[in-house]
C-alpha cells in the first residue's frame, strides 16, 4: 500500500470532461468500414461456373448452387462471414464485401442466376426449343496424349487435388469422383491440351 | 460455531459476463467452501470435428470463444500442422505471433475493464474499454474482423499485411502505451482499488502448482512459467521475459496483467522489425494422420490442443483445456476464508472464461 497517491485518475477525468466523445454517432453518421472488412458475400454471378466448391466447404451451410439451374443461392442469416467460400473458388468471382446486411424478422435467402440460364421462376423451354448455351464450357478435362508434356502444372493448380501426373511414367489421370469441372486445368495448360467435355 | 448455510451464487450475476453457478457454504459472512458447477453454455463443439473437414474445422474452433478466437484457432492449426509436418513460412510465423499479442492486449484490457466495473468504478472500465476498441480496429484493418479473425489456415495464414497497415499498427500501438499510462496508474496506485485488491485472495506458490494454476494465476504467485518460451510461432525468436510477481494477490494479478500488456507492446515492436519477407502459407495437400498434443500460452494461461487423425479428411478428435478449466481449482482455493462481498471479486481475477471452458 505505500505507492498509493490520492486521486490518481483526477487528470484523465478531467481531460475527458473537455475533449470531443470517443464514439460516433451512428446511424445519423455512416460507419466507416476497413476494406478487408468481412461484412457480406457477393458474387460475380457472370463468372461463376456452379461447380460447388463454395457450397461444400461453407461451415454452417449457407450456399447452395444448382448446376442444372445455374442458380446460386446464399441464406445471408446462416452465413457466419468466415470467407471460406471466397478461399476455395477457384474462378474468383466471390469476395467479401465491407458493411453489414439489414437486419429483420424474418430469414431470408437471395438467389442469382447465371446469364444464360433461365430466370428465376421461370421453367425452362419445351423440348422443342433448346434451352440457351451456358456462359461456360461444362464437363470433366480430356487430356490430348499426344501434345500433353506432362508439366503437372494441371495438377497443382487443381481446387481438388483430382489430377495425377506422373512424369517419369508419363501418366495423366483424373479422379472423376473428385472433379468439379472448374476448368482450372485447361486454363493452365501450357500446350492447351486440356478440354472439358 | 456459527450456523452454517448454503447460498446459490449465480449462474446469473450482474458481474459475470457468462453463467457460472456456485453453491457458496457459509458460516455468518465468511466463506468456507465453494461446489462450482458449470454447464449453461456447452455447445459440443468439440464433436463436431468428426463431421466437419480438417481445414473447415478452424471456422469452429476459432469460434469457441470471442476473446480467445486467435489462440483457438492458431492452436489448433499448430497441432494440425506438426501432424502433417508441415514447416510454415517464417512470414506467416510472425504475423501469428503479431496477431496473438494483438489479442492479448485485448483480453487483458477488458478483463481490467470488468475489474473496474466489479469495482464500481465505472470511468476506469470506460478508459479500459476505450483502449481496447483502437487494437479491435487494428484487428479490422489487418484480419477483417474484430472478434472472428479467420486468418489461419493449415500451412500459415490467409491474409498478408502491407507496409500501411504496420505502419498504423505501430502507431497505435504506441498511442495505446501513452493512454494506458494513467490507466495503469489508476489501477495501482488508486485509494479505492488498492484496498480491494491488496491481500485479497493470497495463492500461495506450492498451492498454485499443485493446484494447476495458468497464466496470470500462475505468474503472479512467483512461479516463472509461460508457455511462450516452448518458441511456438515465431516467440522462439523474440527476446522476452515471463513477467513474475511474488505477491500472489489480487493485486499482483492485476499488476501482472497490466505488465503484459506493456511486454506486448515490445512484442509487437519487435515481431514487426524482424517481420521477414516472403509467402505467407504454403499448399496442403492430403490428409494427416497421427496425433499431436500443442500448448500455447493464451492471454488467460496455458491452453493445450489435443488432435488426433486417422488419414481422412475428418479428425478423430479434437481436445481443448482451456486455461479457466486449469484454474477452477485454484480459484475454489482463494474463496476460502473470504467474506462473501469479495467473491465476485476473486471469481473475476482468475479472468474466468466460460464459453472456452464449456466449448
Amino acid at each position: 500500500m505505500a505507492n498509493i497517491r490520492f486521486l490518481p485518475f483526477a487528470h484523465t477525468a478531467l481531460k475527458n470532461l473537455f475533449s470531443k466523445p470517443v464514439t460516433t454517432g451512428y446511424p445519423f453518421e455512416p460507419a466507416v468500414y476497413p476494406e478487408r472488412m468481412r461484412g457480406h458475400i457477393q458474387i460475380a454471378i457472370a463468372d461463376c461456373i456452379s461447380c460447388g466448391l463454395c457450397a461444400r466447404s461453407c461451415p454452417p451451410g449457407a450456399i447452395q448452387t444448382n448446376r442444372t439451374a445455374g442458380t446460386w443461392t446464399i441464406h445471408r442469416f446462416d452465413c457466419v462471414q468466415c470467407g471460406s467460400c471466397v478461399n476455395v473458388c477457384p474462378k474468383k468471382c466471390l469476395r467479401m464485401a465491407p458493411g453489414y446486411i439489414e437486419p429483420g424478422p424474418e430469414k431470408w435467402s437471395e438467389t442469382f442466376t447465371r446469364p444464360g440460364f433461365p430466370p428465376l421462376g421461370q421453367k425452362a423451354e419445351s423440348s422443342q426449343q433448346p434451352a440457351p448455351a451456358p456462359a461456360q464450357p461444362e464437363g470433366k478435362p480430356v487430356n490430348d496424349s499426344s501434345a500433353c508434356v506432362y508439366c503437372t502444372l494441371c495438377a497443382k493448380k487443381c481446387p481438388q487435388g483430382a489430377i495425377s501426373v506422373d512424369r517419369a511414367a508419363k501418366t495423366w489421370s483424373l479422379d472423376e469422383q473428385a472433379c468439379v469441372g472448374c476448368g482450372v486445368c485447361v486454363s493452365a495448360c501450357p500446350k492447351k491440351c486440356l478440354t472439358l467435355r | 460455531m456459527a450456523k452454517r448455510s448454503i447460498v446459490p451464487f449465480g449462474p446469473q450475476h450482474p458481474v459475470f459476463p457468462e453463467p457460472v453457478h456456485l453453491d457458496l457454504v457459509l458460516e455468518d459472512e465468511v466463506v468456507v467452501g465453494a461446489v462450482p458447477s458449470i454447464g449453461f453454455v456447452h455447445r459440443g463443439l468439440e464433436k463436431l470435428v468428426e463431421t466437419k473437414d480438417y481445414k473447415e474445422y478452424i471456422y469452429i474452433a476459432e469460434r469457441v470463444c470471442g476473446i480467445c478466437s486467435f489462440g483457438h484457432g492458431m492452436g489448433y492449426c499448430e497441432a494440425v500442422e506438426r501432424v502433417m509436418n508441415i514447416d510454415v513460412p517464417p512470414r506467416a510465423k510472425y504475423l501469428r505471433t503479431i496477431w496473438m499479442e494483438m489479442s492479448r492486449i485485448h483480453s487483458h484490457l477488458l478483463w481490467l475493464g470488468l475489474l473496474a466495473d466489479a469495482l464500481g468504478f465505472e470511468s476506469l472500465f470506460m478508459q479500459s474499454w476505450r483502449l481496447r476498441e483502437k487494437i479491435l480496429d487494428m484487428f479490422d484493418l489487418t484480419t477483417g474482423g474484430r472478434v472472428i479473425f479467420s486468418v489461419n489456415t493449415p500451412g500459415g495464414v490467409l491474409k498478408d499485411v502491407d507496409a500501411y497497415m504496420l505502419h498504423q499498427l505501430l502507431q497505435t500501438i504506441d498511442e495505446m502505451e501513452q493512454d494506458l499510462r494513467p490507466v495503469s496508474d489508476a489501477f495501482l496506485r488508486e485509494y479505492t482499488v488498492g484496498t480491494r485488491l491488496h491481500g485479497l485472495g493470497v495463492l500461495k506458490p506450492e498451492d498454485a502448482v499443485q493446484l494447476g494454476a495458468v497464466g496470470p494465476m500462475l505468474r503472479a504467485s512467483g512461479v516463472p512459467y509461460d508457455a511462450r518460451k516452448l518458441g511456438y510461432a515465431a516467440y522462439g525468436e523474440l527476446a522476452f521475459e515471463p513477467i513474475v510477481l511474488t505477491d500472489g494477490d489480487s493485486y499482483a494479478r492485476c499488476e501482472l496483467r497490466l505488465q503484459e500488456i506493456f511486454q506486448s507492446f515490445h512484442l509487437i515492436r519487435q515481431a514487426v522489425a524482424k517481420l521477414p519477407n516472403g509467402p505467407i502459407a504454403v499448399p496442403v495437400k492430403g490428409n494427416p494422420d497421427g496425433e499431436y498434443f500443442m500448448r500455447i500460452e493464451q492471454p488467460r494461461g496455458e491452453a493445450v490442443y489435443y488432435v488426433r487423425a486417422n488419414g481422412t479428411k475428418f479428425l478423430d478428435r479434437f481436445r481443448l483445456r482451456t486455461p479457466t478449466t486449469s484454474n477452477i481449482p485454484p480459484m475454489l482455493e482463494l474463496l476460502k476464508g473470504c467474506q462473501l462481498a469479495d467473491v465476485p471479486l476473486l471469481i473475476l481475477t482468475i479472468d474466468p472464461c466460460i464459453s472456452c471452458t464449456e466449448r
